[in-house]
C-alpha cells in the first residue's frame, strides 16, 4: 500500500533538513542573480531573505520553528564574528601610513554617523527599540546584530538596516564623493568602508588597490570601535 | 589544520562569553572574543596557517550565515510599518551626510600630513 501525494509532501516538508535546504537554495538563487546582474540592490542576503520570508509565510512556518531548524547555520555566527579579528589584524598593518588621519576620521566620522542617525530617527518619532536597532547600522552585520541586541534593539532588523545601508554605498557613494571633490584614494576608500562596510569595500576594490585596502581597514576599525564603544556609551547614558 | 583554526575561534568565543558574564556584562561574548583574538595576534606577530584557513573559510560564507537571523524580520512587520518613514529617512540622510564628511575629513588630514612632512 503506497502513500498519497499529501503524505509524501508531509514527509518532505516535515523533514529536519527541509528548511535548511530551502535556505541554501534561496541563498544560491540570490547569489546567481547578483553575479548575473552585478546590481547592488540584488544583494544576495536581501534577495534570499525576501524569498524565504515569502516562502515561509506561504507555507505557514513561524519564525521560531524556522530558527530552530537552521541551527547549524545559526551556531556559526559567533565563531564568524571572532574570525573578523583576522582581517582586522591584517588591515591594522596598513594604518601606519596615515595613522592620525585614520584615527581622527574614525572617531569623528564614527560618532557623527551614529549621533546623526539617532537624531534624525528620534526627531521623526521612532520608538526606542527602533533607535537602538538603527544605531549600529554602518558596521558589518554580525557586529551590528550583536550590538543592537545588547543595547535593546532587534538583531534581525539590524541585519536588514545594515544591508540597506550597504547597498547605498555603491549606489550613491562614488557620485557623492565626486561632487564633494574627494579624489585622494585613501580618503575615498576610508569613506566607503566606514559608511557601507563590506558592500562599500567590494565597490572600493573595483576602484583601485589603495581604495580597497583603506576601505577594508575602515570597515574593520569602524566595526570593532562600534562593537566596543557603542554598548559602553549606552551603558553610561543609562547611568546619567 | 582547518580544525585547529576552528578550535581556536571557538575557544576565543567561549573565553569571550565567560568574560562577558564575569567582568564586562555590557559587551557581547563574541565581540570580547574578537578583541582578545586581535590582541593575541598582535602579540604573536602573525596569524598562522590554521587560523587563516578557518577564518577565511568561515568569512567566505558569512552572508549565508547572516540569512537565518535576518529572516527574523518577518516577525517584526508591525514595528517596521509603524516607523517606516523614520527608518528610511534616517538611513538615507545619515548616509548622504556621513559619507562625504568622512571622505572630506580624511582627505584634508592626509594633505595636512603630507604638507607637514614636506616642510620638515
Amino acid at each position: 500500500m503506497s502513500g498519497t501525494w499529501y503524505e509524501a509532501w508531509q514527509a518532505v516538508a516535515g523533514h529536519p533538513l527541509f528548511l535548511l535546504g530551502l535556505t541554501l537554495g534561496a541563498y544560491q538563487l540570490g547569489l546567481v542573480l547578483y553575479v548575473r546582474t552585478r546590481l547592488a540592490v540584488f544583494h544576495p542576503v536581501l534577495i534570499s531573505v525576501a524569498i524565504l520570508v515569502l516562502l515561509l509565510s506561504m507555507l505557514g512556518v513561524e519564525y521560531l520553528v524556522y530558527r530552530d531548524a537552521v541551527w547549524p547555520l545559526m551556531i556559526l555566527l559567533g565563531p564568524a564574528t571572532v574570525a573578523l579579528a583576522v582581517p582586522l589584524y591584517m588591515n591594522l598593518r596598513r594604518i601606519r601610513l596615515f595613522f592620525w588621519p585614520v584615527l581622527l576620521t574614525l572617531l569623528l566620522g564614527g560618532c557623527f554617523a551614529t549621533i546623526i542617525t539617532l537624531l534624525i530617527a528620534w526627531a521623526l518619532g521612532a520608538e526606542h527599540m527602533i533607535l537602538m536597532t538603527l544605531a549600529p547600522k554602518s558596521v558589518t552585520s554580525p557586529i551590528a546584530m550583536l550590538v543592537a541586541e545588547q543595547i535593546g534593539g532587534i538583531a534581525a532588523l539590524a541585519a536588514v538596516f545594515v544591508m540597506f545601508t550597504g547597498v547605498l554605498g555603491p549606489l550613491l557613494g562614488p557620485w557623492l564623493l565626486r561632487i564633494c571633490g574627494v579624489t585622494e584614494p585613501a580618503a575615498w576608500g576610508m569613506a566607503m568602508g566606514m559608511t557601507a562596510h563590506a558592500v562599500g569595500t567590494s565597490r572600493a576594490i573595483e576602484e583601485g588597490e589603495e581604495q580597497g585596502a583603506f576601505s577594508a581597514l575602515a570597515m574593520s576599525l569602524m566595526g570593532s570601535a562600534t562593537a566596543v564603544l557603542l554598548p559602553l556609551a549606552i551603558a553610561l547614558w543609562a547611568l546619567i | 589544520m582547518l580544525l585547529r583554526g576552528l578550535t581556536w575561534l571557538i575557544v576565543f568565543q567561549l573565553l569571550g562569553s565567560g568574560l562577558s558574564v564575569l567582568l564586562l556584562p555590557f559587551l557581547p561574548g563574541p565581540i570580547i572574543g574578537m578583541v582578545l583574538l586581535v590582541v593575541f595576534l598582535c602579540l604573536r606577530g602573525e596569524t598562522g596557517e590554521s587560523l587563516d584557513m578557518a577564518a577565511s573559510g568561515l568569512l567566505k560564507y558569512l552572508p549565508l550565515i547572516l540569512v537565518p537571523p535576518a529572516v527574523g524580520v518577518m516577525a517584526y512587520g508591525g514595528e517596521i510599518a509603524a516607523d517606516a518613514t523614520a527608518i528610511m529617512v534616517a538611513l538615507l540622510l545619515s548616509f548622504v551626510l556621513t559619507l562625504p564628511l568622512c571622505g572630506w575629513l580624511m582627505q584634508k588630514l592626509i594633505r595636512r600630513q603630507r604638507a607637514m612632512e614636506k616642510s620638515r
